[in-house]
């Protein structure tokens, strides 16, 4: 007597669960595409008024700025940049990055590359998320970082320098890393290390927390401590 | 070294970082470079100055066992406060170029061999010998380089001088900063700029003549920039003859034709009286006026000579010689509105704000170039705006030691480290420090570096020992003096770090080490000395220039002038040149100190350094109340009455364009080293010619396309640039000088400066065609 319903009840409840897994699996590629697509509402950082050399220097702007980046663009990820691609542009640890984008000498006007560096967000023309520079107080961009106009070279330069540093190098397990590089304006930890403009393995996993450095020293080559008794 | 366990585990952790990156993510290579073997150890900081130009930033070099593999900028060093520019933050690159000279080189049937270096410092000595034997002391010369370290060109201008005789001592800062030099001491008697660059922080305007900072002093313009930010009211002009980035990042840009800033320099002046903003208390007390010659010729034809002549008259004749230059005349002349012209003089004249000028190749490289110095000082001088924080006319150096080694040490033909070979009391003085008869010093001056090249062509110079620079890309009229190098009985000694169109002619070529290889001394536009330490090891047979000086002086027969040991002969060469300077108006910093720190200015007395001179309240020379202009021996600053006057050649119907010459921001003068830093190359990788659009359009010319550009002197054939970095106006064309490839010197004119023998790269006449 009991059998029957409950057998197509079972019945109902396996369709209503395959009609679901169908629509998830349809869903998948969908949530997947919006993740990578992924446009906060308000995805601009604020500008770093003065920054001149090292975090302590600016501690009070580096955490105004935090304050004035919105929840969104906090948790904004998305997987496009590599840190293969972050040291390709680049000489050797910390030089400067550059150009990988086609850029005009503007017309009577100064080169905006603040416009869309100093702020992030994506951008339609490059499709893609903008990284952010993480010292915006300096204008005259092109000073440091310029555009490629070939692969080759005039004589081939016999330059070597240090491998990029290993990440996650915590001295315990779980115990938060260290700053493996040098912070000369590069102070400013959440211009590259959140919100979707940042290198994926690289970005952490707690943007909300704005006091970077209360956990996160500076690693140095520095020699073991040893006492050295003063008599 | 000790490897402690903790550090041996930490060098192993990161030697893998690259393997686990590999695994983590297979098929990516990380970097753009090769890497060390990391087992040398960490990496280690040392201070250097930059090896680039004379804005003089320090940098800090990241040292891993013998290889520089990092650099940042030094925070420690008040110039660039941490911040460097492109060329800057990949310098280190330089040392490591494939094709570096590492072996000394003889040209034997024709060819360059490579030889030991015993054999090729044998032989430079030898033919020294063999030549002054028989043709005289003055058929050798030596040719350096405001890129000489401190001990090089004292060495030089000590064997040369003092030694064998002759004053045939000249340096590439001739085409670079002698109007400057000859700018300053005819209106002050001293030479050097009398501020510093703090006056960047105070200003509260900035013009800049003709000078393209955003490219050719970037850290400097970003200083700038940063004062402008934090303040409302700065105002940045840009005074120029084409359109640049500094243009574009100025608040106002004005263009005028080439030549006629000397009638807008006077228009400015003769606004400023008219309005009243003299500033009279300052004039009457510290201003004098003078006129000199006119109609003073360009210097084109061999053996030419010219001597200007002072003449003292009153502010009445000033005022009278003014008339010539109200800003409605200078507006036709100059292209430039009469009410720009009113605008900027507002700008000089308003007592309210601080005005800083600058300048570098364009009022330098210039038919007139000490007379534009002196109209620019001559605005300064009349509204009493200078030598206080942020007033200053303020003269930027292109070479990181054209003020250190050239206009301190003075190594050019008239010049000897304290005054000139002229004055008997400056003879005797470098004889005494020297230790050689004071009959040794010749009193007369011989060549320019023009004329010295002219008499290597016309056979009076025999023998030339080139350091540290390129002349054979630029040498203006470059043909020339090419085909002269090259003559049978010219016998010409290139000390190099690469192979160069120089090297190419070279008899012997000695392997230099460079920069951050050997110790020694840069001075830098503020009179800031600079201090570098070796800090990596010198590669193959390379030798410091000062001590293959050394060692010729020795072979020469003068060891007792040059006795020093290897290990402290920079120190010791330092502690004997700053005898020569060893008075209040310009004491230099002692060696410990400059070690120590990043840069010292001079003067240095008692342990100050002083950063505005001729002013009571910061130079201890001053014996006068608020300020005093001790240079000159009325106790003056002098305003001179200097006429605007046609340059040596204009554009005609058969050459209807000007040609502009220049750098750009990625390469350093002649590219020899800059060309060999991967990114740097990649950047801009050949010359081009800069075009204005409508000519292009009339000459069908497209961006890209082959043109050809002609003089009476030679021509040459590059690609169009339209609308690019730079803009020159219509009937202008502008070429960077870096690329051996495209060598733009055969085209321009070896036209000078009569007063400071600078030539002007800037102006001259040339024909543009589709090629």
């Amino acid at each position: 007597m009991m059998e029957k319903p409950n057998h197509k009840e079972k019945q109902k409840v396996g369709r209503v669960f395959l009609v679901f897994a169908g629509i998830c699996l349809l869903a998948i590629p969908f949530v997947v595409l919006s993740a990578l697509n992924y446009e906060p509402k308000e995805s601009k950082a604020a500008l770093v008024e003065t920054q001149s050399q090292d975090f302590d220097q600016n501690g009070k702007s580096i955490f105004e700025n935090y304050d004035r980046i919105s929840r969104d663009y906090l948790k904004g990820t998305s997987t496009e940049r590599t840190l293969g691609e972050y040291y390709s542009r680049r000489q050797y640890v910390g030089s400067p990055p550059f150009i990988p984008h086609k850029v005009e000498e503007a017309d009577e006007a100064q080169v905006e590359c603040l416009a869309c560096h100093a702020r992030g967000g994506w951008t339609e023309e490059l499709r893609r998320n903008t990284p952010l520079t993480p010292h915006p107080e300096q204008v005259a961009c092109r000073q440091c970082h310029v555009r490629m106009t070939t692969d080759k070279l005039f004589v081939v330069n016999n330059w070597m320098s240090l491998p990029p540093p290993r990440l996650g190098r915590s001295d315990l397990p779980g115990a938060p890393p260290p700053i493996p590089h040098d912070l000369q304006m590069r102070g400013d930890c959440i211009a590259c290390h959140v919100g979707p403009g940042a290198v994926t393995t690289i970005r952490v996993e707690h943007p909300s927390r704005g006091n970077c450095r209360q956990c996160h020293v500076p690693d140095s080559y520095a020699e073991p401590f040893q006492r050295k008794p003063n008599f | 070294m000790n490897i402690t366990r903790r550090s041996f585990i930490k060098s192993l952790a990161l030697n893998s970082a690259v393997v686990a990156a590999a695994t983590v993510f297979p098929g990516i290579s990380f970097g753009a470079w090769k890497e060390t073997d990391i087992l040398s150890g960490g990496i280690q900081w040392k201070k250097t100055p930059c090896r680039f130009c004379g804005t003089g930033c320090g940098l800090l070099v990241g040292i891993s066992g013998d290889r520089a593999v990092a650099v940042k900028g030094d925070p420690n060093c008040t110039v660039n406060k941490g911040l460097c520019c492109v060329k800057g933050y990949h310098s280190v690159q330089i040392l490591y170029g494939k094709d570096r000279i590492k072996k000394a080189l003889v040209r034997k049937n024709d060819t360059l061999v490579e030889v030991p270096l015993k054999e090729a410092l044998d032989l430079v000595a030898e033919k020294m010998k063999e030549t002054i034997k028989s043709h005289g002391k003055d058929a050798v010369s030596i040719y350096g380089s405001g890129q000489w370290s401190i001990p090089d060109g004292y060495a030089a201008s000590k064997l040369f001088k003092g030694c064998i005789g002759t004053n045939n001592v000249e340096a590439n800062a001739r085409l670079c900063m002698a109007s400057a030099v000859t700018g300053c001491l005819t209106s002050f008697g001293l030479d050097e700029p009398m501020g510093c660059y703090e006056d960047i922080d105070n200003a509260d305007v900035f013009v800049t003549w003709g000078n393209n900072m955003a490219e050719m002093h970037p850290v400097l313009f970003s200083r700038m920039l940063a004062n402008r930010k934090s303040k409302t009211h700065v105002k940045i002009i840009d005074f120029a003859t084409r359109t640049t980035r500094s243009s574009q990042a100025a608040d106002k840009s004005i263009l005028f034709k080439p030549q006629t800033d000397l009638a807008v320099a006077n228009a400015i002046c003769y606004e400023i009286i008219r309005n009243k903003w003299v500033n009279w208390s300052f004039v009457k007390k510290h201003v004098s006026f003078h006129k000199g010659k006119t109609n003073i010729g360009y210097g084109t034809q061999d053996h030419f000579k010219f001597k200007d002549k002072a003449e003292t008259v009153d502010f009445k004749e000033y005022k009278e010689f003014l008339k010539d230059y109200t800003p409605e005349k200078v507006e036709k002349i100059s292209g430039v509105s009469a009410k720009d012209i009113k605008y900027m003089a507002s700008l000089y004249g308003d007592p309210g704000k601080k005005v800083t000028s600058f300048w570098t190749m364009g009022m330098n490289q210039h038919t007139r170039g000490t007379w534009i110095n002196n109209l620019v000082y001559n605005i300064h001088l009349l509204t009493g705006k200078i030598s206080t924080p942020g007033n200053s006319p303020f003269s930027l150096t292109g070479q990181p030691s054209a003020c250190g080694t050239v206009r301190e040490v003075g190594t050019l033909t008239h010049k000897l480290p304290h005054g000139v070979v002229m004055q008997e009391k400056a003879r005797k003085l470098a004889a005494k420090i020297w230790q050689v008869p004071v009959e040794n010093i010749d009193p007369k001056p011989t060549y320019h570096t023009v004329e010295m090249f002219r008499a290597l062509d016309r056979g009076d110079i025999r023998f030339m020992w080139i350091q540290v620079t390129n002349p054979m890309v630029t040498m203006p009229n470059l043909r020339r003096y090419r085909d002269g190098a090259k003559k049978e009985g010219r016998f010409m000694v290139v000390s190099e770090i690469y192979p160069t169109p120089t090297s190419d002619v070279a008899d012997v070529v000695l392997p230099s080490a460079l920069w951050i290889e050997r110790e020694g001394f840069f001075g830098n536009s503020e009179r800031r000395t600079q201090h570098n330490e070796q800090i990596v090891p010198t590669p193959g047979d390379t030798m410091c220039n000062t001590w293959q000086l050394i060692e010729v002086a020795r072979r020469l027969g003068f060891k007792k002038q040059f006795p020093w040991s290897r290990k402290t002969y920079i120190e010791d060469i330092w502690n004997e040149y700053i005898q020569f300077h060893d008075n209040p108006k310009h004491r230099m910093a002692p060696y410990k100190e400059l070690k120590a720190r990043s840069g010292i200015q001079w003067p240095f007395v008692n342990g100050m350094e002083t950063k505005w001179r001729y002013n009571a309240k910061y130079d201890p020379a001053c014996k006068q109340k608020d300020f005093h202009f001790y240079g000159k021996p009325d106790n003056r600053a002098w305003i001179w009455l200097r006429p605007y006057e046609l340059p040596a050649e204009s554009p005609d119907s058969e050459y209807p364009f000007w040609l502009n010459t220049g750098r750009v921001l990625e390469h350093w003068h002649t590219g020899s080293m800059t060309r060999r830093v991967p990114i740097l190359h990649k950047a801009v990788p050949e010359s081009y010619v800069e075009i204005n659009s409508d000519d292009a359009d009339r000459l069908g010319i497209t961006n890209g396309s082959k043109v050809k550009i002609s003089s009476r002197r030679g021509s040459i054939v590059m690609k169009a640039s339209i609308n690019g970095r730079g803009r020159p106006p219509r009937g202008m064309v502008f070429v960077p000088f870096f690329d051996e490839s495209y060598l733009i010197n055969e085209v321009t004119l070896d036209a000078f400066c009569p007063i400071s023998k600078q030539p002007d790269y800037k102006k001259c006449a040339v024909k543009v065609e589709r090629a």
